[in-house]
This record gives structure tokens, sequence and C-alpha cells, in this order.
């Protein structure tokens, strides 16, 4: 349930960066600013609804504070200044930079997901059990 | 029982995977020098300098990359940490580059006493491999990556097992009666069941990953590893009985790998992501070279000729060569970068700097020129010389990439400013 919902949200932002990402190649920086601006602001929300309402309710079931939820947010923490750093590239016309740091940025995005979808989600739904269903429906409330 | 692979302390020093990957040019240059000297015996199936080419490149250069990429593969795939990443490589890197040396002199200059001393340390750096990483991938959340990886380590294991018992009649020049039997088990467990599930489990993450593709198929993720292993079992079987019809094993082998370069192929077409990336074409060159190694394999099957045989293994050594390529020009500046920003440096360069676009394509190109030299050699082995040549000058700009990155990363970390880093380590 879990799994599925972020899972999804996360191919979203996905698909966002590489519009965004193809629209700079084919040289369209008007368009690619906006569809950036789209991505970022999408995946700083999918930030926030991990680490105020998904992590927090892990955290309060499980008891565990340190553990993975930290270290996600920690890896948030990182992906968020990339991406102000790519914002600036992208608004001062450095275009090659840009690409640069969105192609660490991409990767590192990957694995994050990778380990959340794999191991982080399917968890939650485990600790979640019945409850999953109106987690959902928060997280679909913050949008 | 939740706190399982999500710690950076789980991703191992760099020089852990860097270890292995600095040591794939030298291997590369070692089995190049073999196709320049001697094009014509390394042509002929079976003769002891094939064979010591053979391995070089399958244990030097493609192994070893694998070795290396899976103790960073196990920090983000497996789930949970590999202990004392630093001396385990250490051990297994040393082993495991010695014995191969053994090996490949014990071939080319006919020493009883070198099969011995490879048969110990190569066998050993391996179980000991296998023994490490294999009880992680257990006992955590499982997912198709993770069974395709417990598989491949499965048949490293078998392969190298077999090539023990092997190395060992070597060395005595005493060859049982299932000699035949244990060499065509050894090379499939190594080709399909080492390199090409694990070649395969890689994909399912990095192509949807790194090019934003359509995930593979729930159906071919679900059966393809147990397809692989149910064939490559009774193949196995079927040679130490000296049953008929083992062809038919090759022919579902074939069949899966075949739906995989179709897939891969299809879903790069498709991707989402445009932007110009070497990478992909190494994938494309892969993938091609791949269908040609089945083609050729399953002409093999009906002619039983030398040369379709020649042509099939040559063609999948190539295949394995250019995705391990492919992956390398993308995950060797990724370390570099990640490692340095991680540790809270200010002035760490962007992966387009660490190594240049325009020497990756260099690289392709002459990694291209050399396989399509290598794959004409049953024209005259002087185009294997000429191949030689090729390959030598692609891992010589190999060894230039991966040293002049690993020097950016020394010198960034003796001048850039750092960041405090105050992010309390997780539990």
């Amino acid at each position: 349930m879990i799994l599925e919902f972020m899972r999804d949200d996360h191919r979203v932002c996905d698909h966002l960066y590489t519009d965004a990402e193809n629209a700079l190649a084919a040289k369209n920086s008007d368009e690619a600013k906006r569809l950036f601006g789209e991505f970022y602001r999408a995946t700083n929300h999918h930030f926030d609804m991990e680490e105020n309402e998904l992590f927090v309710t892990f955290e309060k079931r499980t008891g565990m504070v340190g553990g993975p939820t930290q270290m996600m947010r920690y890896e948030h923490q990182q992906l968020r200044a990339q991406l102000e750093t790519m914002q600036k590239a992208l608004d001062e016309g450095q275009y090659d930079d840009f690409f640069g740091i969105g192609e660490s940025m991409m990767i590192m995005l990957q694995q994050h997901n990778m380990k959340e979808e794999q191991m982080l989600y399917p968890m939650i739904d485990r600790v979640l059990g019945g409850d999953a269903q109106l987690m959902v429906q928060t997280l679909k409330e913050t949008a | 029982m939740f706190n399982q692979g999500l710690s950076l302390d789980q991703a191992p020093p760099i020089s852990v995977v860097l270890r292995f990957f600095l040591s794939v040019p030298f291997f590369g240059v070692l089995f190049s020098l073999l196709l320049i000297v001697y094009p014509a015996d390394v042509l002929i199936p079976n003769h002891p300098t094939s064979l010591s080419a053979m391995h070089l490149f399958f244990l030097g250069i493609i192994s070893m990359s694998m070795i290396g990429s899976l103790f960073q593969m196990q920090s983000v795939l497996g789930g949970k940490p590999i202990l004392s990443p630093l001396g385990n490589s250490l051990i297994i890197h040393l082993f495991f580059s010695v014995g191969l040396i053994a090996l490949a002199g014990a071939f080319l200059f006919h020493l009883s006493a070198a099969f011995t001393i490879a048969a110990v340390l190569l066998g050993s750096s391996l179980i000991y491999l296998v023994r490490l990483i294999l009880p992680l991938l257990f006992g955590g959340v499982t997912h198709d990556t993770l069974r395709g990886m417990r598989l491949a380590l499965l048949s490293l294991l078998l392969t190298a097992v077999f090539g023990a018992v092997m190395a060992n009649s070597f060395a005595n020049e005493s060859f049982e009666a299932l000699h035949e039997a244990i060499r065509t088990a050894h090379y499939s467990l190594a080709l399909a069941g080492w390199i090409g599930a694990l070649v395969i489990a890689v994909a399912f993450q990095v192509v949807e990953m790194f090019y934003v593709t359509m995930a593979y198929g729930n159906w071919y993720k679900r059966n393809v590893f147990r397809t692989i292993a149910l064939s490559l079992i009774l193949k196995t079987l079927w040679l130490f009985l000296a049953l008929p019809y083992i062809w038919v094993f090759d022919l579902f082998l074939a069949a899966v790998l075949l739906g995989f370069g179709v897939t891969t192929v299809v879903r790069l077409r498709n991707r989402k992501r445009r932007v110009s990336d070497i990478s992909i074409e190494f994938w494309y060159a892969g993938m091609g070279l791949l269908f040609a190694s089945l083609l050729s394999h399953i002409v093999y099957l009906y002619t039983a000729s030398a040369l379709y045989e020649t042509t099939a293994l040559l063609s999948f050594a190539l295949f394995s060569l250019s995705i391990i390529l492919g992956m390398m020009v993308k995950i060797v500046p990724f370390l570099v970068w990640f490692h340095l920003s991680s540790q809270g440096y200010l002035q760490t360069p962007i992966m387009s700097n660490i190594i240049p676009a325009k020497q990756n394509k260099r690289l392709f190109v002459l990694f291209g020129i050399s396989s399509v030299l290598a794959l004409l050699s049953f024209l005259t082995p002087v185009l294997l010389s000429l191949s030689g040549i090729g390959f030598f000058a692609t891992f010589a700009l190999l060894a230039y990439n991966l040293i002049g990155a690993l020097r950016l990363y020394r010198h960034t970390k003796t001048t850039s400013p750092r960041m405090s880093m105050d992010f309390s380590s997780p539990s």
C-alpha cells in the first residue's frame, strides 16, 4: 500500500526531472526551468511527506529513532543541497554544470529510492498493517 | 528486525572498490599482449595459450570488476553490510590476483606447480568471497536482483570448485574420465550462471534507474533466475550422467538471454531520459554482441564447427566487457563524487569533470574497433593481433581514466576545505 503509493510518486519525480533535462538538452531553457521547478517542488514535497508523516509514525510505532529513517533524512539533506546547486546553475545559465550535477543527483536519488522501495517501505507497510490505507489518505491530503 | 540495509556506514571505503577496478587494466594489458604475440594459438579452442588468455579475460577483467562491484552493490542492494570490507577485500584481491597470474603462467609455460598454486589461491579466494557475501543475501527483504546475486554467487562457487579440480588434473597431467563433463559444466556455470545472472540482476536495477525506462516485466523477473538455475542444474547432471540431448538446456539458456537482450534494447530505445550518455552505447553494443554470441552458439550446436564455438565465446566475452566498461564510466566518477561529498569536501568536482565525456567516448571507439577486429579474426590471425593492439590501447586509456579519477580524489582531499559533518551516526 505505502510501497505502491510512494513508488509511484518516485516515478512522477523521475519523469519530471527527465522532462526538464530533455528540454535543456533541446536548448529550450525556459521550458527546462519551468519543468525543473516542478521537479524541485515535487521532490521536496515527497521528502516532506516522509519526514513529517511517514517516518514519524514509523518511529513512534517501532521506537526506532536513530535507524533507517535517520539515514533517509540525512540523504534527503544531501539531495536537497544538490537540488539547490542545480537550481543555481540553471538560473545562472551554467548548463554544463547543471547536467554534471544532475548526473550525480540522479544516481544518488535512484539509490536512495531503491533503498526505500526495497527495504524501508515494505517495513513500514508491515508496521502499519491495516492503518496503511489511512496513512495513504493522509499523505494525499498533504498535496 | 528493522535495522537493515540503510546505513551510510555500509558503503565501503572507496579503496575497496577501486582496488579491483584498477587491476582490470593491468590484466587487460596482459590479455592484449597474448593476442598480439600469439594470435593463431589464441584462436584454437582449448590450446594452452587460448586458455591462458581466456582466464586472464574472464577472471582478470570481468570477474575482477564484478567482485569490486559486488562489494559496492551489497551496501545498496544486499541489505546487510559486509564485515571488515577493507581487510576482506585486501585478502580476496591479493589471493585472486596472485592465483590468476599463477594460472595464466601455468597454461602458458606448462608449469605444474603453478597450477597447484592457482588452484589453492583462486579457489580459496572465490570460496571465501562467496562465504562472505552469500549469507548476507538471506534473511531480509527479498527482491529479484537479490535472487540473481544469489544464483551468481552459487554459480561462481561451483565454477571455482570445478576449476580447482581441473587445475589439479593439469598439475598432475592426469585427466579423469569426467574431465570433459567438468570442463563443460565449469564454463556453462561461469558464463550463464556467474556472468549472465549477475549482469541481468544488475540490469534490473540500473537500466531503469540510470536511464528512466519502464521496469522489466514481472513475469520475466520472476522466472529468469529459476530458468537459468534449473537449466544449469539439469545440464550439469546430464553432463555427468552422459545423457543425450544436452543441447536442450543450452536452448533454454539462450532463450532467457535472448529475452533479456530484446527487452533491454526495447527499454533503452523507449527510455525517458534522452541526454547523450556513452554508457548507453556500451549497453547497445553489449546487447548486439550478446545476440551474435547466441546465434553463433546455436549454429555451433547444429554444426559442431569450432569457428562458431570460438565466435560464440568471443562475442559473449565482448558482451560482458561492453557492459562492464559502460558501468565503469558511470560508477567510478559517481563513487569519487559520492565519497568526497559525503565527507564534506566543499570543492568536490562534479561527475563530468572526474572523467571527461570525451575520454569515455574514446574508450568506446577503441573498444568498438578492437571488438570488430577480434570478431573478424577468423579471416586471418593478423586481425587478432591488430585487435590486441586496440585492446592494449583500450585498457591503457581505462587505466589513465581510473588513475586520473583517483588522483583527483586524493588532490581534493588534500586541498579542499571541508564542512564539519555533524550528523550523528545511525544506530
